[in-house]
């Protein structure tokens, strides 16, 4: 009986309703995301500069709307102040010589004081009443729209660059930073561009989130290389699941994004079951190691010949 | 082939499972439903409250909340209640969550929840409690008093020119005062910039120690307790977080501590003058109440302050640093 009331206090049509704002904010996480997939996939580069990165983009983007500057604007500068921490993080990794995650840890934790700076304060307020932003809670219809566009122009231009010179030259270093030494690539100067363009994407995440939410907030970047990761991964592993091996580059980005989407909507969903909400992490937490533990298990089921191979290799050794 | 056939398998099992989900809770659904839509005296309220954290105060303020509304309503009011868990962006998802499902009302529990749900709806009455400073936490430039919009609310400032005075009658002697805070709390810097001022006119010299979270904390307690001869605390969530390394650190330095309100007070400081934060959620209950059945219009509700101030001190520290205190202070009961 307990289990029928809980049900009957469930109103699905609540559920639906509550889908556009879900997704809003899901395409924005997505633009982020789409930074930590060239970092964490394409450069195979833990980047933890983004948690302090994606509050800069913010930070800066609500300081200079409130100093009368138009939104776009704001978010060029955005861009900019990310590009600039990920520069920081790249140097302090290929001239200094610091290991790429403590590299990013701490730009990251510079990174809250000049956040703080910036905002002159932990919190700063813009009031969609008093300036035009560009996405906003207020109309989620439009903002839908806005981050849609948003995400598909940098789609397009992230799969023109990583197919020119240049970013192939990033993707080989990914994937293999002494062969592609060996062919005369500067991995040193890919890794720093790499970084660069993450941390922009990700500020400029940061910058539309503070304009959808109405504020920015010191502690707005915490925990996003988490969201970040895991959109990427969730992205990952339904683009296997849909595509499989047709799968090309384009379609991978377009997944990230919707990763970003699922992720929201997950935690749309366990907010609507109403679970007590001191278990909302530990749910999320869970519903992302699923979708982390399909591609280990299906690859572990995929591989039974070679484990069998080598199997007999030692066997015979 | 056969894992794509497995993983399809898989994914429409679940939508089908999803489904009728959703179709035995509609069902179950539709007499509520029609109960909801008749106007008449026994109408219910469904009230959405959006916390930002789990933190004593801002869950004895969502307590005092609740307890009031429903001393009124009784079973004609429901609560949706959400906690962001700490997570920013979440109070988004929050907010958006309540806006869709047309809730009569939306308390939000601390600033961030707050500038969410404003950001969020324009039409729904909204109640903000544990926030300090309106006018800074919505954006409004000319602060009066009242929001002019579908927002007021309760305000957790602390009477600072009473706590001011009272450091004062404690230790008229002492010269250099610390205020200690997060970096990452604006309610705090406000406190911090209006007792500074209050002090200094007093005669005393004020410096901020500020940390960025728990892990900091130690070093930055340490520099204050050595460089200062009292310490202030404001209400700050961090700072009532991490209340026993604070005691850790000053005790034995012999630093007395003046804090903002009663739950530090009690963890670390010497005295308090303070506010109730279930007094303050049972105010904005009050104010609710107000909204929902008798009409009142929150753009024309000015914003109010906690009900009354209680003196009060710690008598364990006090007695451990030979603080002697004036008769007119209530000792915290022990927990």
């Amino acid at each position: 009986m307990e289990i029928l009331a809980y049900f009957a206090s469930l109103n699905p049509l609540n559920l639906i309703a509550s889908l556009p704002g879900n997704v809003a904010q899901g395409v924005i996480w997505g633009i982020m995301a789409l930074g930590v997939f060239i970092t964490f996939r394409l450069l195979d580069f833990a980047d933890l500069t983004v948690d302090g990165s994606f509050a800069t983009g913010g930070a800066v983007t609500v300081v200079l709307i409130l100093a009368g500057a138009p939104a776009p604007v704001a978010l060029l500068a955005a861009i900019v102040s990310g590009i600039l921490a990920g520069l920081v993080t790249g140097l302090l990794h290929t001239r200094l010589g610091i290991p790429g995650i403590l590299a990013g840890i701490l730009t990251q934790i510079s990174l809250w004081s000049v956040n703080l700076l910036i905002l002159d304060g932990a919190n700063k307020a813009v009031n969609v009443d008093k300036y035009t932003l560009i996405v906003s809670l207020r109309n989620v219809g439009s903002s839908i729209i806005t981050a849609l566009c948003f995400a598909s122009v940098l789609i397009m231009l992230l799969y023109w660059y990583f197919g020119t010179e240049q970013g192939s030259a990033i993707r080989a270093t990914g994937c293999n930073p002494h062969m592609s030494k060996a062919q005369g690539i500067n991995i040193d100067s890919m890794k720093v561009l790499a970084l660069c363009i993450s941390n922009g994407l990700v500020a400029l995440s940061g910058g539309l989130m503070a304009q959808y939410q109405g504020f920015a907030d010191i502690k707005m970047g915490q925990g996003s290389i988490v969201i970040g990761l895991a959109a990427v991964i969730i992205g990952d592993v339904l683009g296997e699941a849909f595509f499989a091996k047709h799968m090309n580059f384009v379609i991978r980005f377009i997944f990230v994004v919707f990763g970003g989407v699922v992720y929201y909507l997950v935690v749309g969903l366990v907010m609507w079951l109403r679970m007590p909400t001191d278990l909302l992490k530990l749910l999320t937490a869970v519903i992302v190691a699923i979708f982390l533990a399909v591609p280990y298990l299906r690859s572990k089921a995929k591989n039974s010949f070679k484990l069998a191979g080598k199997r007999g290799l030692r066997e015979n050794a | 082939m056969m894992k794509k056939k497995t993983i399809a398998l898989l994914l429409a099992a679940m939508l089908v499972l999803s489904l009728s989900a959703c179709g035995t809770a509609k069902t179950a659904e539709s007499p509520a439903a029609s109960a909801e839509a008749s106007p008449t005296a026994d109408k219910t309220y469904t009230v959405g409250i959006c916390q930002l954290v789990q933190h004593p105060a801002l869950d004895a303020a969502t307590q005092g909340f609740k307890d009031a509304l429903t001393e009124k309503l009784g079973d004609k009011v429901t609560y949706d209640e959400q906690n962001a868990a700490g997570d920013v962006p979440t109070c988004a998802i929050i907010a958006n969550q309540f806006v869709s499902s047309n809730v009569d009302l939306i308390m939000a529990n601390a600033t961030p929840a707050l500038q969410a749900v404003q950001t969020a709806t324009s039409t729904i009455p909204v109640l903000g409690t544990s926030v300090t400073d309106y006018g800074t936490a919505l954006g409004i430039d000319d602060w009066s008093g009242t929001t002019g919009t579908n927002i007021s609310g309760t305000s957790d400032l602390a009477p600072l020119d009473q706590q001011a005075a009272m450091l004062k009658e404690l230790f008229p002697d002492a010269k250099n005062v610390g205020i200690l805070y997060c970096s990452a709390e604006p309610n705090s810097k406000y406190q911090s910039s209006v007792i500074t001022k209050l002090l200094t006119d007093m005669g005393y010299t004020c410096k901020d120690y500020t940390f960025s979270d728990s892990n900091d904390l130690q070093t930055v307690v340490t520099s204050a307790a050595a460089e200062s001869d009292v310490i202030y605390l404001p209400t700050d969530n961090t700072v009532a977080s991490n209340t026993e390394i604070i005691k850790n650190v000053c005790v034995p330095a012999g630093v007395p501590i003046v804090a903002g309100e009663e739950g530090i007070c009690s963890g670390c400081g010497v005295a308090t003058l303070s506010i109730s934060y279930y007094d303050l959620g049972y105010a904005t209950g009050e104010m609710a109440y107000e909204i929902l059945v008798n009409g009142a219009d929150p753009a024309s509700m000015p914003i109010q302050f906690a009900p009354k101030y209680t003196k009060e001190y710690n008598a364990d520290i006090a007695a451990t640093l030979g603080i002697s205190i004036p008769s007119d202070y209530v000792a915290i009961a022990a927990e």
